[in-house]
């Protein structure tokens, strides 16, 4: 691989297109979603919410567009530093954390206002790529993957301590990335099935934990709403009923954008997690299964870029990415139609949240930035 | 190198197939909710999100036998204001002071509350309401709404009963017959949001209401009247505290009029109709309320005391243990087992026929008539004359007749029954057994529903009231005509007389319980013609005061009604005396 002089460069205009399609399409969605308690809470501004989530958004997308042009080998020297901050804004947020619904999840800084969660999400994937690089071959052995999920562990338990989808997200993100690194296989569908056989055999298994003391009765509550929401409404099953009756009254076509009733305080803050369900109600199945077709060509578009590029670096930091990504989306629908029990997770991209937008794009951008080393056969 | 790359590339595959292989599964799912449930929960959503506004159905008329709407319903309006709405809030205030004469003061404080609806005044007659509506002011609603009307106001008002807020029948035929004439209400369905708010232009659904069917009676508004302003005459003549009246049809029980002075205004149903004692609670105030609703004629029991000798004088002749030529001998009294029980006529009546024992309502006649009957026998009499159950009319709360328990009777009690003391029964009961003895022996069931139309007059549903078990033979319902006729024309009810007419009747004064006060029930049970009687009239005067004989208070008050009735009714004088052949003793 010997280098040329100015070589023909690939940069991903699909993926582009795609993150920007997803953001104005999630802008269009907030709108929709919230406006109309938006008008009722901020004395008639129907747009409060799309108009924070687009100064956020187009702020992260020239963040986005600076990253990608920069040499993604330049920020590994970080990772470190990055890591090692993560602990610091967790233990701060436990302590100093604005409380939001019980749940100290917001790290204040002046007016500004941030979930360190998400940062957590990124610092990890650069200090994972970067310690996976290191290890060379040690990474098939199985104190190197001890040692790489070591590094995942107490943050991710720290994060889901307060934030538990955030927690299996990190800990998620640390299981791809060492699957698409190490050798093994069985071991990686081993976990893979097991986490399958213990969905379904949720209730059961629930409730024997919950004999044997290892579960709170406040979880299995969560178990009993997931499997029978109206019988349980009372508990919190409400909620996921509201998303029900969103996504059913859908149907194939929906009832046509901005034509949502669900979204006019039925479903608690329509534009945050829940905000599938609202583009299911007004979208239909069609609508709903493009989305998740988009989502699926994005991840199509890291897949292409972690296999070409130009080293194990790049690879690990668009897997992560990936990682992270595919997993938030998929457990955001399996959320929304009670497919797992009810956890906040936001879909990216589209679910309302000014961090979550930030850092993503931030990821995006180093994403792009590794498609952009990508050396274009002549 | 070379090989762990492709090891990338190739777990970067899996990883994207697993991935894909998991949004299948979400497909699926989503497929799922939204095609197959997509029913149920779209009608949960629906159920969830829709306000039901109900339009009120206008209820049916009562219409009386000559066709006279006797309860129907009035247009009345509910003004409100919607804040949000309203330009100008002076205006609005200044208007609705002067149309709806209120103080400016209540209607400032309701126009400036922020509310989504404020109800300014509800029953609001037509023409204000149309008034107010005509001045098109921004965020005033004027809802039409039905409201029950009485054009006769207080005409058979306990009979009639009234309706409630909801429209719902609260006492009467009102109540009887409310799934006839409740009509069903419709509704307008409008989308809210969460918090119940309604939705601007959304969808509206509107359901129709069905007025609810004219019910028709057999009461007729003429008798009724007439039967109403003679017992008022007696009531103030007697210084009363109440009088019924109750005429019928003892062919088919067809009341034509039932009157219990002092009615009430069933527009005004919740002002008293007397004058109500200073500073009572609002519970006191119930009570009086529940005592003016009452219907003495069905709602309470009393002793009917000599009017019942009809039916000891029916069970003695049907059974064959008194002929109308048995003589008796009354000294003034009757002593039973141990006790002396005394004729109204100190001196006693001396030797009489048992005809001649009816006609001076006799006890010692009867009382011997009924020992003869035993108790046994009696009890059997009782019971087949329908006595112990309830008629049936069609009106709520009937009251039960109290009567001694079969094995609780002895000789004396059976003395007592004979002549209508110590057992207690109501009024409509007495009149409906009595229009069985004299008319053939064939039990009615008394009642005012005839039939139900609805808005294109035709008849939706006719009532009917099957005849009754026969109680008695055709020969001693004659023979009970005649006796009776006799009582009127030669006998104690002789102030029933009305010529060119042949009536039938008996007497009777009732001391109340206890009888250390000295209170009378007077009544007179009387029927026309004698020999086919197509009409019976009971009166009632309660407390009368001075002169109390039901012979001589109440039996003319009943000569006027038919007087007056048997006429309109069609039934034609006759020149001859009344002499019809008494049936066959045996």
């Amino acid at each position: 691989m010997a280098k040329k002089k100015k070589p023909k460069r690939f940069y991903d205009y699909s993926l582009l297109f795609c993150i920007i399609f997803l953001t104005a399409f999630g802008l269009l969605m907030i709108y929709s979603a919230s406006s109309y308690m938006a008008q009722l809470k901020y004395d008639g501004n129907a747009g409060y919410f799309m108009m924070r989530q687009l100064v956020i958004a187009s702020a992260g997308l020239v963040f986005a567009l600076i990253i990608s042009k920069m040499d993604y080998h330049w920020y590994a020297r970080f990772a470190v530093f990055a890591y090692v901050l993560s602990y610091v804004l967790m233990i701060a947020v436990s302590l100093f954390g604005r409380e939001v619904n019980g749940k100290k999840r917001w790290l204040g800084i002046g007016a500004l206002s941030f979930q360190p969660t998400e940062f957590v999400k990124i610092a990890l994937i650069v200090l994972l790529a970067a310690v996976i690089v290191q290890m060379g071959n040690k990474v098939n052995t199985w104190k190197g993957m001890l040692f790489v999920f070591g590094l995942a562990f107490p943050i991710g338990v720290i994060v889901g301590a307060n934030n538990l989808s955030s927690g299996i997200i990190i800990l998620g993100i640390a299981f791809v990335m060492l699957y698409v690194a190490c050798k093994k296989h069985m071991f990686f569908y081993g976990c893979g099935a097991a986490a399958v056989v213990a969905i379904i055999t949720a209730g059961p298994l629930a409730t024997f934990l919950e004999k044997i003391n290892l579960l709170q009765p406040y979880q299995l509550s969560r178990i009993h709403v997931w499997q029978n929401p109206e019988a349980y409404a009372r508990e919190g099953g409400y909620q996921v009923l509201q998303g029900l009756y969103a996504i059913g009254s859908g149907g194939l076509f929906g009832k046509g954008l901005g034509e949502s009733i669900q979204k006019m305080g039925f479903v608690p803050e329509a534009q945050n997690d829940m905000i599938f369900s609202i583009i299911c109600e007004e979208l239909g199945l069609f609508g709903a299964v493009s989305v998740i077709l988009i989502f699926l060509f994005m991840i199509y578009r890291f897949m292409l870029i972690a296999q070409n590029a130009p080293d194990l670096f790049g690879t690990m930091l668009v897997v992560g990415v990936m990682g992270h990504i595919a997993i938030q989306v998929i457990l955001n629908i399996a959320v929304v139609t009670n497919t797992i029990p009810n956890t906040g997770i936001t879909l990216p991209f589209i679910s309302y949240g000014g961090t979550s937008v930030l850092f993503l794009m931030l990821e995006m951008g180093m994403v792009l930035s590794v498609s952009n080393q990508i050396k274009l056969e002549k | 190198m070379r090989s762990s790359h492709t090891r990338h590339r190739e777990k970067t595959a899996v990883l994207f197939l697993l991935l894909s292989l998991c949004a299948v599964g979400l497909i699926g799912r989503l497929a799922y909710l939204m095609l197959h449930r997509a029913e149920y929960y779209s009608q949960m959503a629906e159920d969830l999100h829709q306000r039901e506004r109900t339009i009120k159905a206008a209820r049916g008329n009562i219409v009386d036998a000559k066709g006279k709407v006797i309860a129907t319903n009035r247009t009345v309006c509910t003004i409100s204001v919607i804040y949000n709405q309203v330009k100008d809030r002076e205006e609005v205030i200044r208007i609705l002071c002067e149309e709806l004469d209120m103080a400016e003061a209540d209607v400032r404080k309701k126009v400036e509350k922020r509310s989504s609806r404020e109800i300014i005044r509800t029953n609001v007659d037509k023409e204000t309401g149309d008034r107010i509506r005509n001045r098109k002011l921004a965020g005033v609603k004027v809802d039409e709404d039905y409201k029950r009307y009485y054009p006769y106001d207080s005409l058979a008002s306990k009979v009639l009963g009234f309706t409630g807020g909801d429209n719902q029948g609260i006492i009467g035929l009102e109540v009887e017959y409310e799934p006839y004439l409740k009509g069903i209400n419709g509704t307008i369905l409008t989308m809210t949001d969460a918090a119940g708010v309604e939705i601007d232009n959304a969808f509206e659904d509107r359901i129709e209401p069905v007025s609810g069917n004219d019910l028709h009676i057999s009461l007729d508004v003429n008798i009724q009247q007439y039967a109403e302003q003679a017992a008022y005459e007696t009531m103030e003549r007697k210084g009363a505290r109440q009088v019924s009246v109750i005429v019928m049809n003892p062919k088919n029980g067809e009341i034509m009029a039932m009157a219990n002075v002092p009615e009430f205004n069933l527009n005004e149903p919740f002002t008293l109709n007397t004058e109500a004692p200073a500073g009572i609670s609002s519970k006191e105030k119930q009570e009086l309320l529940n005592q003016m609703w009452r219907n003495p004629a069905i709602n309470d029991t009393y002793e009917p005391g000599s009017t019942f000798k009809i039916i000891t004088a029916a069970a003695g002749l049907e059974a064959g243990v008194v002929k109308l030529e048995d003589t008796f001998s009354c000294p003034g009294f009757r002593v039973v087992e141990d006790r002396k029980i005394r004729c109204h006529k100190v001196g006693g009546h001396g030797g009489e026929t048992f005809l001649q024992g009816a006609m001076n309502s006799c006890n010692p006649v009867f009382i011997d008539v009924g020992q003869r009957l035993g108790i046994d026998n009696y009890y059997r009499y009782f019971e087949q004359f329908g006595l112990r159950k309830k008629t049936g009319i069609d009106l709520p709360g009937e009251a039960a007749t109290i009567m001694h328990r079969k094995e609780n009777m002895g000789l004396v009690e059976l003395a007592t029954v004979s002549f209508g003391q110590s057992f207690q029964i109501t009024p409509i009961q007495l009149i409906t057994t009595a229009s069985s003895i004299i008319n053939g022996g064939r039990r009615v069931t008394p009642h005012f529903g005839v039939k139900v139309t609805n808005g294109d007059k035709t008849v939706v549903h006719r009532f009917s009231y099957p005849e009754g078990d026969e109680i008695l033979s055709e020969e001693t319902s004659a023979q009970m005509r005649f006796v009776l006729e006799q009582v009127v024309a030669e006998g104690s009810g002789n102030k029933a007389k009305l010529s060119g007419y042949r009536i039938g009747g008996k007497t009777a004064t009732s001391e109340k319980l206890p009888r250390s006060l000295k209170k009378y029930i007077s009544s007179f049970i009387g029927f026309a013609p004698a020999d086919d009687p197509q009409v019976i009239a009971l009166i009632t005067i309660d407390e009368p005061q001075g002169v109390y004989y039901g012979g001589t208070i109440a039996a003319p008050v009943i000569a006027d009604i038919f007087k007056n009735i048997l006429p309109y009714l069609g039934i034609e004088e006759t020149e001859e005396e009344s002499t019809s052949e008494p049936g066959n003793g045996s």
